[in-house]
């Protein structure tokens, strides 16, 4: 067995002597020594250089950033929500029937005809809801002055005042 | 879950649908149909139709097929097509009368009187302060669209020709009405006018120098089928 004073005369920075290395794994005061000299030591008095995860170092480090990934977009999704998925689609669905009956609704009011139009009305009654035509087409004098007494749309009288200066005055 | 989304994509669906069929609505589309005449003119039919067109309609007469090609909304295009199926048709007779009235204003209330059969005119021609009201003559007669006719009332003489009915106003067309008045056997002519009488309704004329004059001539007409 090494005593602790051979030990710290042999030691040097990166030593491979299997006697020092043991040594170091039954005293720990020498082993926090050789740790501020070399602080690759433990790990080689540990034997690490065997210790490789199965798959290599790059499929142990890929596994390690895809579980890091994997936790970041758990929280991206759940953490800003704090309402449910089928909640929230319960709400989507609700609106979306309440537009679309408005819009039903709507659309049927306006664009179905109501059972009374389909009645074919009085021929004389339809037309006259079409157009209106002026009662004086033309008049021989342009100077005159034709002027149409207001009356209702449904008035069955109707004037029209001819003021013509060259008509006789003993009309 | 698979229930609910279900549910939710049908509804979806059907709001997509109600609006794209409300798109299509907006976007109505043009046609372009042809229209032949047997009985009427096709210029005429044209005149006819006018105030029915839409702002995007438009049509052009062929006048040797006398035939009028119109585009227009489908919508629009259903009022055209019934009322030139109305217009087309064959010559068709009215009847129409002609009264003659002497309207003044008397300033005394003692001088204001209405002839018993003139009483239906006396409400307008109050509101223009006609109250002394006189029948002169009346006639009635009966012609075709197209026929010429010539009424006697008494001192005066009217010469017009029937024009053409119009299914659009519901109106004929009484083309160049010349009113005379018969003094010392000759006949001294008082106007010429062209004017559409509404079928089954009353046109007062009313004739006079201005409007303060104290005398006027009415010429009541009423046409009807």
């Amino acid at each position: 067995m090494m005593s602790c004073e051979t030990f710290r005369m042999n030691f040097h920075e990166s030593t491979e002597d299997a006697a020092l290395l043991a040594h170091l794994r039954t005293c720990d005061r020498c082993l926090d020594f050789a740790a501020t000299a070399d602080p690759d030591v433990m790990f080689r008095a540990l034997g690490g250089d065997d210790l490789v995860p199965p798959g290599g170092i790059d499929a142990f480090v890929d596994d390690v950033m895809r579980q890091v990934r994997v936790r970041d977009a758990e929280i991206t999704v759940t953490a800003p929500h704090p309402v449910s998925w089928t909640r929230r689609l319960a709400v989507a669905a609700t609106l979306a029937a309440a537009v679309t009956g408005a819009t039903l609704v709507y659309r049927y009011d306006t664009a179905a005809p109501p059972a009374t139009r389909l009645v074919r009305a009085p021929i004389a009654v339809q037309r006259a809801a079409l157009t209106t035509k002026p009662s004086v087409e033309t008049y021989q004098s342009e100077s005159a002055t034709i002027v149409e007494v207001p009356a209702d749309q449904n008035d069955n009288v109707k004037v029209v005042m001819i003021f013509d200066e060259s008509l006789p005055a003993d009309l | 879950m698979k229930r609910l989304l279900t549910i939710a994509l049908t509804l979806l669906f059907l709001t997509a649908s109600a609006f794209a069929d409300d798109a299509a609505e907006v976007g109505k589309s043009l046609t372009v149909r042809t229209f032949q005449f047997k009985y009427k003119k096709a210029e005429n039919a044209a005149t006819a139709i006018k105030s029915l067109m839409s702002a995007e309609g438009s049509m052009s007469i062929r006048p040797a097929a006398n035939s009028l090609v119109v585009t227009d909304l489908a919508e629009n295009m259903k009022k055209i097509v019934a009322t030139l199926a109305d217009f087309d048709v064959e010559a068709q007779p009215f009847r129409l009368t002609v009264r003659l009235v002497s309207a003044g204003r008397a300033t005394a209330a003692g001088d204001a009187h209405i002839a018993a059969e003139l009483r239906d005119l006396a409400p307008k021609l109050a509101m223009l302060r006609y109250n002394i009201l006189d029948p002169i003559g009346d006639a009635e007669v009966t012609g075709k669209e197209g026929d010429s006719s010539q009424i006697d009332l008494t001192g005066y003489r009217a010469d017009f020709k029937f024009g053409e009915y119009d299914p659009a106003s519901d109106s004929i067309n009484l083309v160049d009405f010349k009113l005379s008045r018969l003094a010392a056997d000759q006949l001294a002519p008082l106007m010429k006018t062209t004017l559409n009488l509404k079928l089954g309704q009353t046109l007062i004329i009313g004739a006079t120098k201005q409007p303060q004059s104290q005398r006027a001539l009415m010429i009541v007409f009423t046409a009807k089928r």
